[in-house]
């Protein structure tokens, strides 16, 4: 087995332990064991959703540069053809995005176009509740990944979201995904472990959410128990970079420092399939330009970065990154150097295996329907390709039946 | 389970922020009609409330450009001032004799979810604090006119760059959909149209002062959810919050953050319609008084300032004591919650979203810090030997499972190690 050996895997955490000396050694020892045990496979697909909250302008990400429509459209927040990056002869990328058109270059990204849901729902809350469940008709109350997860065998280890709160999309009727928060953990230990862990036993009277409370705190044990030195360590460094201390990450942003403890967990051989991780601040209705740049400029850099860092774990072709945000914005400005909520957008999927190039057809700019871009691609054909291609999963339980696919893997 | 201890206890931790020593134990002895009674009639006058001193929140005036001399101090008074209030709020959620006042301004803070984050000025947030806590229990167009003239709300929401020449939809569609009459109840139109009306707000940013510029408003009759007039800021306030779906949403989000953000809403909840002549106080009541709060589904998982609040009334802590506050904000933020910035417009998650393992070890250490700043009084007034029961109506628990218990037992003899294992447990975490 090809996979993380016991001396690989010390040589991954050591440095955490010279320089801080926070992680007891009897711990690394454990996890390295842990590892060994039952570290993911080697060539077993991993999934890294990214989330941009607040409705991601689609067309100033993905810019439809050579169409006059798109200028007279939006005069304030237009791009220059001089400024963007060109894919083709008719859409050009952001001019923050320099990273990801290295990476679509080398043919690892997959634009899908004018992705979207029957009947687009202009509220941020309906809109993303719609991407995270996959029920653009009727409101449920679990996420499609989190579906995946009830499907499988129970692991704590399996799904995962960085931040302290659970997204909707890891949600599953009988398990969730688990929740772990950026920096280190601090778990109780002696009669105080013991007790909390008595505490959380499963108790037959409990309501659904007093269960939820228990397995929560269960949780705790099992995953930081196995991620908390390795999150210590630190992060694999790009081969490609000089520097190495990122080079080219462009400043630390949250949306980095999830990403490096993903690439940490999966170069450890975490058995995690799932990675969720997101970013927010698209809701861009006033002095968009900059603040739209800034924001995917961190995107464009901490993905690149993140691809990078894998060059140098054994998992570079395991990895497929997907992003999406819950909209896109309206095609014309609203005066306030912004725009305001609107329907489709580009979808990005990015990874070693990915057959770069683009997907979905273009909405128009010419024929809106009510003043929005028209919905070309619906996400479930994406999700259902992700769950099939990358999770190696039958669709049904996860998206129903579902037939539409892309061949983007 | 006992419905009595139920009820009480969901009165308490629900209409309140959690009974102090002793005020479980009373109650239940008191009865359910004249707990229920007591819960919704707010004194005249709340001399625990009276104790917190208000702080000094100024207008700083406009930020001083960057790397200035001025930006230093500007800085540091504009963090000081967010962080007085916070402390001020959390105080008095968690001094109050009486809880209702505070808990329905609570509420309304995560209806009409504000943040400091955009603003970066205290003086709108505490104004705006005060306008939810003037009306928390009043008339919901009373409210609803107030809001539209709030600054900090009409900054949130972009209303200074809405004009007549270029209507931003920020506000106008969140009005709608979050505030007054609950997604899908309109159609997109009526988000443009509604934008319109809501044209020429202007805001001073440092201290959350409005004005309408009638030259940037937009003055032409417009349709709205099928009537066409000529709307001012008032007049659109009466008529969305006069709809029938105004008093639908407002029961559905009364249900969602009082009874149960899991289960749906039956048509024949109480609330709706007690909300007939849009009186907040009658639609608590008709609430209070639903046969849905002695219904056992309906548990629901105390926020994390819900949580904090109701562990500082029994453990008899004042939180700007706490050593230090800014260790106590950093907790919160842990958690996922600090008053005054919530995540969105939306306001807060609900239900499991607070139930992660990364939510259970920081909960594990925030209590460990609580509970050292607390001389444990009523706890250690019990004795060993009937702690595991009697702790439960310290608390407030309508009931410990026997795995609690059993958790319980074991640190009888140690009084902070029992506390944190009682503040930590699923009994507490989930008002049942």
């Amino acid at each position: 087995m090809d996979t993380v050996t016991r001396r690989k895997f010390l040589k991954l955490t050591t440095g955490a332990v010279a320089v801080g000396a926070a992680a007891p050694m009897l711990s690394i020892n454990e996890i390295a064991q842990a590892a060994i045990d039952r570290p993911l496979p080697a060539g077993t697909p991993i999934l890294v959703v990214v989330t941009l909250y607040g409705g991601n302008d689609g067309l100033n990400t993905v810019v439809p540069y050579t169409d006059p429509i798109y200028y007279s459209s939006r005069p304030e927040i237009s791009y220059k053809a001089d400024q963007v990056l060109p894919l083709d002869a008719e859409l050009a990328l952001n001019p923050a995005m320099k990273g990801l058109k290295g990476l679509w270059d080398q043919k690892k990204v997959a634009i899908v176009r004018g992705v979207g849901y029957p009947n687009p729902d202009h509220s941020h809350f309906s809109s993303m509740a719609k991407w995270q469940t996959a029920s653009p008709a009727k409101h449920i109350n679990t996420g499609w990944l989190g579906r995946w997860v009830d499907s499988q065998p129970e692991d704590s280890m399996l799904a995962i979201s960085l931040g302290s709160v659970l997204p909707p999309l890891l949600a599953g009727a009988k398990r969730s995904g688990s929740a772990l928060p950026l920096g280190g953990l601090v778990i109780p230990k002696g009669t105080l472990a013991a007790e909390c862990l008595q505490l959380s036993k499963p108790s037959k009277k409990d309501s659904k959410l007093m269960a939820a409370a228990a397995t929560s705190m269960r949780n705790l044990f099992s995953v930081s128990t196995n991620v908390q030195p390795v999150l210590k360590a630190p992060a694999p460094v790009d081969p490609d970079l000089p520097t190495t201390n990122g080079g080219n990450a462009g400043g630390d942003s949250n949306l980095a420092q999830q990403l490096d403890v993903v690439a940490k967990l999966i170069a450890a051989g975490s058995p995690t399939k799932v990675w969720s991780v997101s970013l927010g601040g698209f809701d861009t209705h006033a002095n968009e330009a900059n603040a739209q740049a800034e924001l995917l400029g961190v995107v464009s850099d901490s993905l690149t970065r993140f691809m990078g860092q894998l060059k140098s774990t054994t998992r570079s072709n395991d990895v497929t990154v997907m992003v999406y945000s819950e909209f896109g914005r309206r095609v014309v400005g609203n005066g306030s150097q912004g725009t305001d909520h609107g329907t489709s957008g580009p979808m990005f999927i990015i990874g070693n295996s990915v057959k770069g190039g683009f997907y979905g057809e273009q909405p128009s700019l010419k024929n809106l329907y009510k003043n929005d871009l028209a919905v070309t691609t619906d996400f479930r054909d994406v999700y259902a390709t992700v769950v099939e291609k990358v999770l190696k999963s039958p669709v049904e339980p996860t998206l129903g039946k579902w037939s539409g696919r892309i061949n983007f893997l | 389970m006992n419905s009595q201890r139920l009820e009480t206890s969901r009165l308490l931790h629900r209409f309140g922020f959690g009974p102090r020593p002793g005020e479980y134990a009373q109650a239940l002895k008191d009865g359910l009609s004249a707990t229920r009674t007591k819960v919704l009639t707010v004194p005249s006058v709340d001399a625990g409330a009276a104790t917190v001193v208000e702080p000094e929140i100024t207008d700083l005036g406009p930020r001083p450009k960057p790397n200035t001399k001025e930006i230093v101090p500007f800085s540091i008074a504009m963090r000081f001032q967010i962080q007085q209030m916070v402390m001020w709020w959390l105080d008095r959620m968690a001094v109050s004799d009486h809880g209702l006042t505070e808990r329905m301004t609570w509420f309304w803070h995560g209806h009409w979810a504000t943040s400091v984050q955009k603003l970066n000025y205290a003086l709108p947030m505490f104004k705006q604090n005060k306008t939810l806590r003037t009306h928390c229990l009043g008339n919901f167009a009373s409210m609803t006119k107030a809001m539209l003239n709030d600054g900090a709300l009409q900054f949130w929401l972009d209303g200074q760059d809405s004009t007549v020449k270029a209507p931003n939809e920020n506000l106008g569609r969140e009005l709608m959909e979050l505030f007054t009459l609950g997604v899908d109840r309109y159609t997109e139109d009526d988000v443009k149209n509604i934008s319109r009306v809501l044209t020429g707000y202007q805001v001073v940013r440092s201290n959350g002062n409005v004005t309408i510029n009638q030259n940037r408003r937009d003055k032409n009759p417009v349709s709205l959810l099928g009537t066409t007039a000529v709307y001012t800021g008032d007049s659109l306030a009466d008529f969305l919050v006069s709809r029938d779906d105004s008093a639908q949403f407002v029961a559905e989000r009364l249900w969602y953050r009082f009874i149960s953000s899991t289960e749906d809403m039956p048509a024949s909840f109480s609330a709706k319609s007690g909300f007939a002549s849009r009186d907040i106080s009658a639609a608590v009541a008709a609430m209070a008084n639903d046969s849905a709060m002695r219904d056992e589904k309906y548990a629901m998982v105390k926020s994390p300032v819900e949580w904090f609040i109701s562990a500082c009334r029994a453990l008899e802590l004042t939180p700007s004591q706490l050593k230090t506050p800014a260790q106590l904000i950093n907790y919160l933020d842990k958690l996922g919650q600090v008053p005054f910035s919530p995540p969105n417009v939306g306001g807060w998650p609900a239900g499991e979203a607070w139930l992660s393992s990364a939510t259970a070890q920081y909960r594990i250490a925030f209590a460990t810090w609580l509970i050292k700043q607390s001389d444990l009084r009523a706890l250690n007034e019990i004795k060993p030997a009937s702690r595991v029961l009697k702790s439960a109506d310290w608390l407030g628990v309508a009931e410990w499972s026997a795995r609690t218990q059993s958790a319980l037992r074991s640190s009888v003899n140690d009084p902070a190690q029992f506390a944190l294992l009682a503040l930590c447990s699923p009994e507490y975490i989930v008002s049942a």
